[in-house]
């Protein structure tokens, strides 16, 4: 999986700048899509292209539980979420829906990625590369189920018999 | 080695452990409302499944509710339709809602405890973050979102990594508990430990400080666990948890005799290790502001707004948050905390819209009135708690002081209905996010208690209440 990064140098990126309370009314996806990350950054849905990544700090999507932040996410072209830790339940709602990669990434990655970046993730490997730069991070593994998830294509399609 | 409250309440529901990753639990009670279920809905009808449980499932609508007037139509179409929604969903798959006309309306985390559907002991899930709340009864109680919504409608289980227990122990007595609250040492908590100091973990909180609180107080506190990251926020129950219980609406017939197995069973037993420990002495605790975007960002009511360097711990990522937090709240550092003015002020939420909160806020504005500048207003947790203020003849007191006294809902705390802040407007808010745009677009939110709520929106700005007369 390749694409090119977004990045918010922060920690604390809440469920609220990513899709704000009053969308939560919105049940088209497109239109949901067009709000995202509005609270913090207007010009998102302007600059974002299919297959981008973002890059951010730390407790990436805390706050509130809305399943609206990683499909607004989603939606808009942003395959995976690279940070240095995630809010638990946003990290649930990317791999359940299968919206997005939440991938968990060490200082040096952080650190060493920069805006618009090209990245590369291989999973099998449990590695970010980074094209532009010629370096190589490694990412933390999913546990063996979330692999399973994610591996499916979400919660609905996993099927724990098949263990 | 002995068990944490919550490893015997995991212990008890696992359905299928797991190594590593997560495992399958069940669970007792389903909490449903009207923004993160429809889809989930839509799932089950695309899958053609059931609800397994429909008699464990019970539903409500509080996020987008209009809190005035409940005879006049809802404007907000959208609105409409999802509180439609959530009735067609409820008829069609035969679950129990407390309508918007119902008697037991109201904020989701306030009517479970006082309609005895929250237990001791039991797995508790609903689709809103804040379903920590239940913690305070000793249930392990998780906010989740809608594809797991779907799951738990489906097969009443969830899938779940085990977290870690982390021991917060509250140690001394609170010195002046008319001026200082549970929010207090909540706000208090996260400010130390930070907003991702709990992450992948319960806390259990313990020690003096925790059984000297009532049960509201201590639904505030496990209220905002998920504020500190935390999975859910649990407390052993006790006497005064059996108390609150009894005689509800939804209490079980042999209520005594489960007592009598809580009682023996649902405690961290004296050999148990946690995997994390933060000890908060109460014994000084001043009332707390927030003055950031995050429920960290907070300091004493006597404190001055911080400069991003002796927040940071020379962390630059914290460094340029705050000075970001900063220039949103637009705040200067080293400004006083009691002389930020405010404009407006909201006495709501799941955190604090229970009866002993506008008991409290009640106190300090009684024959007083709100500063001419600022526009306040009461949204009470619940319709049944709007009637027992009214008995007491709390909403006379908060409207002679030029407070609006409204029906029960979310409301203000996150900006799905019509009570929003305009741009730029600062409001004392007691609920639980400062998020930038949390309670409208360029909305600045200060977290604060009931108490600290009420005197700013008497002086028109924070003010320390301990030097108040509030007896």
């Amino acid at each position: 999986m390749k694409g090119n990064i977004i990045k918010y140098a922060r920690d604390n990126i809440d469920t609220d700048v990513i899709i704000p309370g009053q969308y939560l009314k919105v049940h088209d996806y497109a239109e949901l899509a067009t709000h995202a990350m509005e609270g913090l950054d207007p010009d998102f849905h302007s600059k974002v292209n299919d297959g981008d990544f973002i890059l951010s700090g730390k407790n990436f999507g805390c706050g509130s539980s809305r399943e609206h932040a990683p499909i607004a996410l989603s939606h808009s072209g942003i395959k995976a979420v690279l940070a240095l830790s995630f809010a638990r339940i946003f990290y649930r709602n990317a791999v359940d829906g299968a919206f997005l990669l939440p991938i968990e990434i060490d200082q040096d990655a952080y650190d060493g990625i920069s805006e618009g970046d090209e990245i590369e993730i291989d999973i099998s490997q449990n590695e970010v590369k980074n094209n532009t730069k010629n370096q190589i991070y490694k990412m933390k593994p999913f546990s063996e189920i979330i692999g399973k998830i994610i591996e499916a294509g979400g919660l609905f399609k996993y099927k724990p018999d098949s263990d | 080695m002995g068990d944490t409250l919550f490893e015997k309440v995991w212990k008890s529901h696992v359905v299928v452990e797991k190594e590593s990753g997560p495992s399958l639990i069940y669970i007792d009670r389903h909490l449903v409302h009207e923004v993160t279920s429809p889809q989930a809905f839509d799932g089950l009808r695309m899958s053609n499944r059931k609800v397994r449980r429909p008699d464990l499932t019970i539903a409500t609508m509080d996020h987008n509710v209009p809190t005035n007037d409940r005879s006049l139509p809802i404007l907000d179409q959208t609105s409409a339709v999802q509180i439609q929604t959530l009735e067609k969903n409820c008829k069609d798959f035969g679950i129990t809602l407390f309508d918007i006309n119902s008697p037991d309306q109201g904020i989701v985390h306030v009517i479970g405890p006082q309609l005895g559907i929250t237990l001791p002991g039991s797995t508790i899930v609903c689709g809103d973050s804040h379903t920590s709340t239940h913690g305070a009864f000793g249930a392990l109680a998780l906010g989740i979102g809608t594809s797991d919504v779907e799951h738990v409608l489906a097969s009443q289980t969830m899938w779940l990594e085990k977290p870690k227990p982390f021991e917060i122990r509250l140690e001394g007595k609170i010195k002046n508990p008319h001026a200082v609250t549970a929010k207090d040492i909540i706000l208090s908590i996260i400010k130390n430990i930070g907003t991702g100091g709990g992450t992948g973990t319960v806390i259990e909180y313990r020690g003096q400080g925790i059984s000297d609180l009532s049960m509201e107080q201590r639904m505030t506190i496990c209220n905002m666990s998920i504020e500190a990251g935390a999975r859910a926020g649990m407390i052993a129950p006790d006497e005064k948890t059996f108390d609150y219980l009894r005689g509800k609406k939804y209490t079980p017939k042999n209520y005594e005799s489960l007592i009598d197995v809580w009682r023996d069973t649902l405690k961290t037993d004296s050999d148990a290790k946690f995997e994390k420990e933060f000890i908060l002495n109460i014994n000084d605790i001043a009332p707390q502001v927030s003055w950031g975007t995050n429920p960290g960002m907070t300091c004493d009511v006597t404190d001055s707004v911080p400069t991003p360097d002796d927040f940071s711990n020379g962390d630059e990522n914290q460094k340029k948050g705050i000075q970001k937090a900063l220039d949103y709240m637009d705040l200067k550092s080293g400004t006083p905390i009691e002389e930020i003015k405010i404009d407006r002020v909201f006495i709501g939420s799941c955190t604090n819209a229970r009866l002993e909160d506008l008991i409290e806020a009640s106190k300090v504005i009684k024959g007083q009135k709100i500063s001419p500048n600022v526009k306040a207003m009461v949204v009470p947790g619940s319709q049944m708690i709007k009637r027992q203020a009214e008995e007491m003849g709390l909403d006379k007191i908060f409207t002679d002081a030029n407070f609006e006294w409204r029906e029960s809902g979310c409301s203000m705390c996150l900006g799905m209905n019509p009570d929003i802040l305009s741009p730029g407007e600062r409001c004392a808010s007691t609920s639980n996010r400062n998020f930038e745009g949390r309670q409208g677009t360029d909305g600045r939110t200060h977290l604060v208690s009931p108490i600290m709520a009420a005197a700013a929106a008497i002086k028109g700005h924070f003010v320390d209440v301990r030097k108040m007369d509030l007896n």
